[in-house]
């Protein structure tokens, strides 16, 4: 049975990295408003995510103004990868229990 | 960083359509383009002032009002060059634009990451300042009508903007501005009746250059407002059903905002 990545299974860290998987780069005003989290809660689960090294924290400035974007790391991008693809495993066993020997 | 499931292969309604949504947004994000607009469109007429000013001094024989305009002109185009390749005019429609935005935040999306321009088409960027300066002076000089500068600007204009579309990766709201410059400029040397009166020659120029691009940007624009919200609702519909915090020890519990 294929096993889920815990870290990434957690909803709203899944949302982030989902939606990190098809930008480039993206700034914690933008995941805010998309993901619709408080700021205490992305904060906490962007630390999670930064330390398991599924996001990179960029930071810049813009003339004076500082500015941080964050972007998923190759590791982050191949760990959500086989989240789904393990995820559809089990899905595609849930909807065809004949297919499975251990059902018996 | 690449796309790591084929969208196109889901079904609809699945989370992972996210992936599509969040491009298609961010490749619509054209307030930047806006503020760039205004600034050129400015700059442009003030040029497009001066060369008429400098047809009307040469008409006139008034050699100093004929060689002023030229300068004003010459200093507008390198002024217009300086913006667009300065970083203080990056950082001018930075700010601008994040200002426009608002909260919304920033995101990015560009298929030729890293890729950059090649050099021809930057070498392009600036043989079209020339390009436009030697039709300008043309027209100063009474070989070109001003009338018929569009078509002119259009030869080089439609195939350079779709050189840059296609390298830069924006979305399809930006195949409007070359589209319809080419269609118009056709249009005008079949003798279509879409000349503006006489005693407007300008508009003939400025408002298919400006009126089209600002068309593109405001469909690119309108366009992101449908893709960010179904961004949205893709997004907080992931995992919708499993509370927050029950598989992770150590989150204290959920906090949706809304």
């Amino acid at each position: 049975m294929a096993e889920l990545d815990r870290l990434i299974h957690e909803p709203a860290r899944l949302r982030i990295l989902t939606l990190l998987s098809g930008l480039d780069v993206a700034d914690f005003t933008f995941l805010l408003n998309t993901v619709g989290l408080t700021k205490g809660n992305l904060s906490s689960h962007m630390d999670k995510l930064e330390k398991a090294g599924y996001v990179e924290v960029l930071k810049s400035f813009n003339g004076r103004v500082p500015h941080t974007d964050f972007r998923i790391t190759a590791d982050g991008a191949r760990a959500l990868k086989e989240y789904w693809d393990a995820l559809d495993t089990i899905r595609s066993l849930r909807e065809a229990p004949e297919a499975d020997p251990d059902r018996k | 960083m690449t796309e790591q499931h084929g969208t196109g292969r889901l079904r609809a309604g699945d989370p992972r359509l996210v992936v599509r949504w969040a491009r298609r947004y961010a490749q619509s994000r054209t307030i930047s383009f806006l503020v760039q607009w205004a600034v050129i469109v400015v700059m442009v007429l003030v040029i497009g002032l001066a060369a008429n000013l400098t047809s009307m001094a040469h008409r006139q024989d008034n050699m100093g009002l004929f060689y002023l305009s030229i300068a004003l002109m010459c200093l507008v185009m390198l002024a217009l060059a300086w913006f667009s390749l300065s970083r203080w005019g990056g950082e001018f429609i930075w700010n601008v634009t994040q200002w426009l935005y608002g909260g919304e935040g920033y995101a990015s999306f560009d298929p030729g990451a890293g890729r950059g321009l090649p050099r021809w088409l930057t070498a392009a960027g600036g043989g079209l300042v020339v390009y436009h300066l030697v039709i300008a002076v043309l027209v100063s000089f009474g070989y070109v009508s001003l009338r018929n500068m569009q078509p002119f600007s259009a030869l080089y204009m439609a195939p350079y903007l779709s050189a840059l579309i296609l390298y830069q990766g924006l979305g399809f709201w930006a195949w409007v501005w070359p589209g319809l410059y080419a269609a118009h400029a056709a249009l005008l040397l079949c003798g279509a009746p879409i000349r503006f009166p006489a005693h407007f020659p300008l508009l003939d120029m400025i408002v298919p250059v400006f009126g089209y691009g600002l068309v593109a940007i405001l469909l690119g624009h309108a366009y992101s407002r449908y893709a960010l919200w179904n961004l949205k609702k893709l997004t907080r519909s992931i995992a919708s059903d499993v509370p927050e915090g029950q598989d992770d020890p150590d989150t204290e519990g959920g906090g949706e905002n809304g």
